[in-house]
C-alpha cells in the first residue's frame, strides 16, 4: 500500500489553517451551548408549565434530529431568515451551539438533580431564597458531578464539528475533503484528518482530567 | 501482563484489517470474466446526485449516463447492473476492481485520473458554464476573482476554478454535490456556481422563476469528454469500445441525447476526439 505523504505535506499548511477554524468553532460552540443549556435545564425543571413545556420540546428536537441534518436547516434556513444569506462560519456555530444546549441541559438537570433534597431545604430552612441555594449550595456540589458528563460532550462535539465540512466551514475535513478530491486518494485525507482529530480530543481530554482533580 | 496480550491482538487486527484494504486487487472480477463470458453481470459504480446525468428517482438509478449504459451493454451483449456508491466509493471501488468493473458517472477524462485509471473511448461532449442572477456584472471566469464562488467538490469545475481563484482561497466554496451548491447561490452566499452546461440548463429549466442565466467562457473553460472508468489493465474497454462506438454511429445515441436535452449532439466530436 502505497502512502504518499508528499501530498499530505502539500495541504499541511490548509490544515493547520482548518485546524485552528475546528477549535475555533469548537470553542465557540462549547461556552455557547454550555450557556444556554443551563438556561434549557432550568426551563425544563421549572415548576411553571409555560417555560417547562418548551424547553422540553427543544431538548426532544435537538436530541432526536440527526446533527446533520440540523446544521443543513441552520445554514440554509434559519442563517438566511436571520441574516438575509448564508454564512458558513455563523451557522457552523450556531448549529453546533444549539445542539449540545440539549445535551448540556440533560447534564446540569442530572447533576443538580443527584443532590439530596434535604440540601435545598435546608438551605432555605437558613433563611436563604430559592436563588441564592441554588448558587450557594447546590451548584458548586453539582458541578463537580457534571464534570466528567461534560468532558464526554465536549470530546463528542469536536469531533461532531467535522459534519460543518458539508456546509464548506474551511474547518479540517473540509480541507481534507479538498485533498481527497485534487488527487483522488482517500487514505491519506482521511488518517491525516483522524490524526489531527486525535491529537486535538487527547489535549482535551487531558485537560479535563486536570480539571477534575482541581476542583 | 495481560494488558500486553491485549494491545498486541489489537495490533494485530488493526495491521491485517489495513493491510486488507490493499491486497485485495489480486482477484480481478475482470479476470473472471474472460473465461465464462455468459452468466457474469458486470458492476457499475455511480455516483447518482448529478441529475440530469445521473440521479436516483424513488429507488430507481436513472439518467441519461445510465439509459446509454444500456444501450452499450446491450450492444455488446453483457449484463450489467448498476449500483450508488457516491462519488468516493465508486473511485475507490473501481480502483479496487474487487466488487465494481467499472464505473460510470459523468466522469471527466483528465490526464491526472489516466495515472489511476483507464477509460472508454469518449461518449459525451460537455463544458463548464458559470450560473449567476439575471443582470448580474460577470461575463467571463476571470470575472469570478473576488467573488464567492460554489462548485461540487472534485468535479473539472473545482479543478478550474481552483486554478482561477487559487488553493486555499475560501470564497470557492466545495460542497459534496451541486444540489447543495446551487442552493447556496439561491440562499445568498454564492455570487456564482460552476458546473457542467447540463446540470445547469437543467436546472435553470426547472426553476425558471429564479431567474438563472448561463454564462460561457469558451477561453477558460474547454470542452472535456466523459469517459466510462475502468481499473487500469481492465480488459473490459476492448469489449465495450466498439460497443460505444456502435451506439454512436446506429443513430440511437442521438435518439437518446434528444430524448434528455432536447437537441442534436455532435457526434462528430466524440468520435474525432481522441
Amino acid at each position: 500500500m502505497d502512502f504518499r505523504f508528499d501530498i499530505i505535506w502539500d495541504y499541511a499548511p490548509l490544515l493547520l489553517k482548518g485546524t485552528l477554524y475546528t477549535i475555533a468553532i469548537s470553542i465557540s460552540s462549547i461556552l455557547l451551548g454550555s450557556i444556554l443549556g443551563l438556561g434549557v435545564s432550568f426551563g425544563k425543571m421549572s415548576s411553571r408549565r409555560f417555560l417547562r413545556w418548551p424547553m422540553q420540546s427543544y431538548v426532544n428536537f435537538f436530541r432526536g434530529t440527526p446533527l446533520l441534518v440540523q446544521i443543513y436547516i441552520v445554514h440554509f434556513g434559519l442563517i438566511p431568515l436571520l441574516y438575509g444569506k448564508t454564512n458558513a462560519l455563523i451557522a457552523a456555530i450556531t448549529a453546533l451551539s444549539l445542539n449540545a444546549a440539549a445535551y448540556t441541559a440533560e447534564i446540569y438537570r442530572a447533576g443538580i438533580q443527584s443532590i439530596d433534597k434535604g440540601q435545598m431545604e435546608a438551605a432555605k430552612s437558613l433563611g436563604m431564597t430559592h436563588a441564592q441555594a441554588m448558587r450557594f449550595v447546590i451548584l458548586p456540589q453539582a458541578i463537580r458531578r457534571m464534570i466528567p458528563a461534560f468532558g464526554n460532550e465536549f470530546i463528542v462535539l469536536v469531533k461532531d464539528s467535522s459534519l460543518v465540512a458539508l456546509i464548506t466551514a474551511p474547518e479540517i475535513m473540509y480541507w481534507s475533503n479538498a485533498m481527497k478530491a485534487q488527487y483522488i486518494r482517500v487514505w491519506e485525507p482521511y488518517l491525516a484528518a483522524a490524526f489531527i482529530y486525535f491529537v486535538l480530543t487527547y489535549f482535551l481530554s487531558k485537560l479535563l482530567a486536570a480539571v477534575e482533580r482541581k476542583v | 501482563m495481560k494488558k500486553w496480550y491485549f494491545i498486541a491482538i489489537l495490533t494485530l487486527v488493526a495491521a491485517v484489517v489495513l493491510s486488507g484494504c490493499g491486497a485485495k486487487n489480486s482477484n480481478n472480477a475482470g479476470s473472471e470474466a474472460g473465461n465464462s463470458s455468459e452468466d457474469v453481470t458486470y458492476m457499475f459504480a455511480t455516483d447518482a446526485a448529478y441529475a440530469p446525468m445521473e440521479y436516483m428517482d424513488k429507488d430507481n438509478i436513472t439518467g441519461f449516463d445510465i439509459e446509454f449504459l444500456d444501450l452499450v451493454m446491450q450492444e455488446a451483449g453483457l449484463k450489467h447492473e448498476v449500483k450508488h456508491t457516491g462519488w468516493d466509493g465508486m473511485l475507490e471501488g473501481v480502483k479496487q476492481a474487487n466488487e465494481f468493473q467499472a464505473g460510470i458517472s459523468s466522469i471527466s477524462i483528465t490526464d491526472e485520473r489516466k495515472q489511476t485509471y483507464d477509460y472508454s473511448m469518449p461518449y459525451f461532449e460537455s463544458i463548464n458554464v458559470i450560473m449567476v442572477k439575471e443582470g448580474s456584472d460577470i461575463k467571463s471566469a476571470l470575472d469570478l476573482k473576488g467573488k464567492k464562488v460554489a462548485v461540487q467538490s472534485g468535479t473539472t469545475a473545482d479543478i478550474l476554478m481552483t486554478g482561477i481563484m487559487g488553493e486555499g482561497n475560501t470564497d470557492l466554496k466545495k460542497f459534496d454535490n451541486n444540489a447543495v451548491a446551487l442552493l447556496e447561490l439561491d440562499q445568498g452566499g454564492a455570487d456564482a456556481v460552476v458546473a457542467d452546461i447540463a446540470i445547469v440548463r437543467d436546472y435553470i429549466k426547472k426553476n425558471p422563476d429564479k431567474k438563472y442565466v448561463e454564462v460561457s467562457d469558451t477561453t477558460n473553460f474547454t470542452p472535456e469528454y466523459y469517459g466510462i472508468l475502468y481499473p487500469k489493465g481492465s480488459d473490459l474497454k476492448a469489449k465495450l469500445d466498439p460497443a460505444i462506438k456502435a451506439v454512436i454511429e446506429n443513430g440511437k445515441y442521438a435518439e437518446l441525447y434528444k430524448k434528455w436535452f432536447g437537441e442534436e449532439p455532435n457526434t462528430a466530436n466524440l468520435l474525432n476526439a481522441k
